[in-house]
Formats: C-alpha cells, sequence, structure tokens
C-alpha cells in the first residue's frame, strides 16, 4: 500500500515535471516563430521553421525530464541520510559515556559531513573540456536516459 | 555563411551558457538570441540542445531557475548564475584560455 502511495506520487511529480519542461519548450518554439513571422514569413512557414530550428522536440523533452526526475530523486536521498547520520551519531554520543562506542558516533558524524561535502563538490563539478569532438548537439549523453524513438 | 558555422566542442557550451547568465537572469529563448548575436552568427547552437545542458547545469547547482513572466507577459523559466556557478565560470574561463593558448602554440610551431 505504501509503496502504491510512493509509485503514485512519483508518477504524479513526474507528469508535473513533464508538463513544466513541455511549456518551457513551447515557449521557446513560440519566441522563435513570432520571430520568423515579424520578419515576413507567412505563419504556417514560421511555424515549420521554428519547429526545424529546435530539434526533437520529444527527445529534449524527454531528456530534461530524466535529468530533472534523477536529480530530485538522488538528492532527497542524500539529504535525508545526511540529517539521519548525524542525528545518529549525535544521539549515540549523548547516551553513552564509554569512549568506544562514542567513536561510532564520530563515525557517523564524519560520514554525515562527508555526503554533504560530496554534495557539495558534485556541485562544482569538472570541466569538461576534453580533447574529445563531440558536438554541441548533445542528446546522445548515456546518463539522461533512453531515446524514446529508439525504445 | 550557414556552412560556415563551427559545431561547438563538449563543455563549451556550458562556458557560453555561464557567461551569458553572468550578466542577467534568461530565459532559454534569450540565452541562445544572445549567444547568437555576440557569435555574429560564426558559432552554431541547435536550440533544443541547450535544454538539456540548463537541466544540468541546474542539477550541478551552477545556475537556478525560477518561473517568472517574459517580454511578451507569457509565463517563462528564467536562469540566473548561483555563487558556485559563478567559480565554475571563472575556473572554465581559465582552462579555456590555457586551451586556445596551448592550441595556437602548436599551430604556429609545426
Amino acid at each position: 500500500m505504501r509503496i502504491d502511495r510512493l509509485n503514485f506520487y512519483a508518477l504524479l511529480n513526474r507528469e508535473k515535471t513533464a508538463f513544466d519542461v513541455e511549456e518551457e519548450l513551447r515557449f521557446h518554439i513560440e519566441m522563435l516563430e513570432s520571430k520568423y513571422a515579424q520578419h515576413g514569413m507567412p505563419a504556417g512557414q514560421a511555424r515549420a521553421a521554428a519547429v526545424k530550428r529546435f530539434g526533437d522536440f520529444e527527445r529534449v523533452k524527454q531528456q530534461c525530464v530524466n535529468i530533472k526526475q534523477r536529480s530530485s530523486l538522488v538528492r532527497r536521498l542524500l539529504k535525508i541520510s545526511t540529517i539521519l547520520l548525524a542525528l545518529s551519531g549525535l544521539a549515540v554520543n549523548y547516551l553513552s559515556v564509554e569512549y568506544r562506542v562514542t567513536r561510532i558516533g564520530h563515525l557517523l558524524i564524519a560520514i554525515a559531513i562527508m555526503v554533504r561535502l560530496l554534495l557539495y563538490v558534485r556541485g562544482l563539478g569538472p570541466s569538461t573540456f576534453l580533447p574529445g569532438t563531440r558536438k554541441t548537439v548533445i542528446t546522445d549523453t548515456p546518463d539522461d536516459g533512453p531515446n524514446p524513438r529508439e525504445a | 555563411m550557414a556552412n560556415e558555422r563551427t559545431d561547438l566542442m563538449q563543455g563549451t557550451l556550458e562556458l557560453l551558457i555561464l557567461n551569458t547568465l553572468a550578466r542577467e537572469s534568461m530565459h532559454g529563448y534569450g540565452i541562445v538570441q544572445r549567444i547568437h548575436e555576440a557569435a555574429e552568427d560564426l558559432l552554431k547552437v541547435e536550440d533544443g540542445s541547450l535544454y538539456p545542458a540548463l537541466y544540468r547545469m541546474e542539477e550541478r547547482g551552477w545556475i537556478k531557475s525560477e518561473w517568472g513572466i517574459s517580454e511578451n507577459n507569457r509565463r517563462a523559466k528564467f536562469y540566473k548564475l548561483t555563487r558556485t556557478g559563478q567559480r565554475q565560470l571563472e575556473a572554465q574561463r581559465a582552462n579555456w584560455d590555457r586551451i586556445s593558448k596551448a592550441v595556437t602554440r602548436i599551430l604556429q610551431t609545426t
């Protein structure tokens, strides 16, 4: 029952994310369309040109949704783990005066700090000027999930 | 002219986005327009490819987004640089300088 509820919330969240991403991408296409129309292009042609210039809408949308979902889930899990570890460490230290036991408390607090640091370092991220010649058409990045058209 | 436009190396798009957002917060369309204007159409940035890059950068904490109202009164998502993003911009700028100097030096000597 609990798992069903979690799945329901995850599905609901994904729908909301997909809706927001779609609105953002559609705004971009509409801006392009109105720019072309202002340059004297007929409405139909302006629309077609905007869609063509934007690229594969569904694929971009899917990638963005995947990144957003992954991001929120990992961050949430890491934040919860950090808080739980720190609290456990403090509780162990508070409840025991024995050196061997308080060392475990220190260890838990240290792990919590390391997880927090991990979040911080992940935020900095490495620079990616690699010698490879992959183009900016970065829609093939493997960690963004499968291409829905190929699936 | 279009055939002479240059495709970008991976990582360059992120630098261009960070640099564009360093001045002011913008929506995705504005970012692409600003890059095209600044590059005088010599660089090819495919519009759709901007968004996965923006989402990845937000995931890393380099930029933040919030919904607002655009210049034509439409609901739009605006991005702005975070402090982490500012530091990343400085690091990537320095990296870019090093690489371009190195490549130029190699091209001049061989």
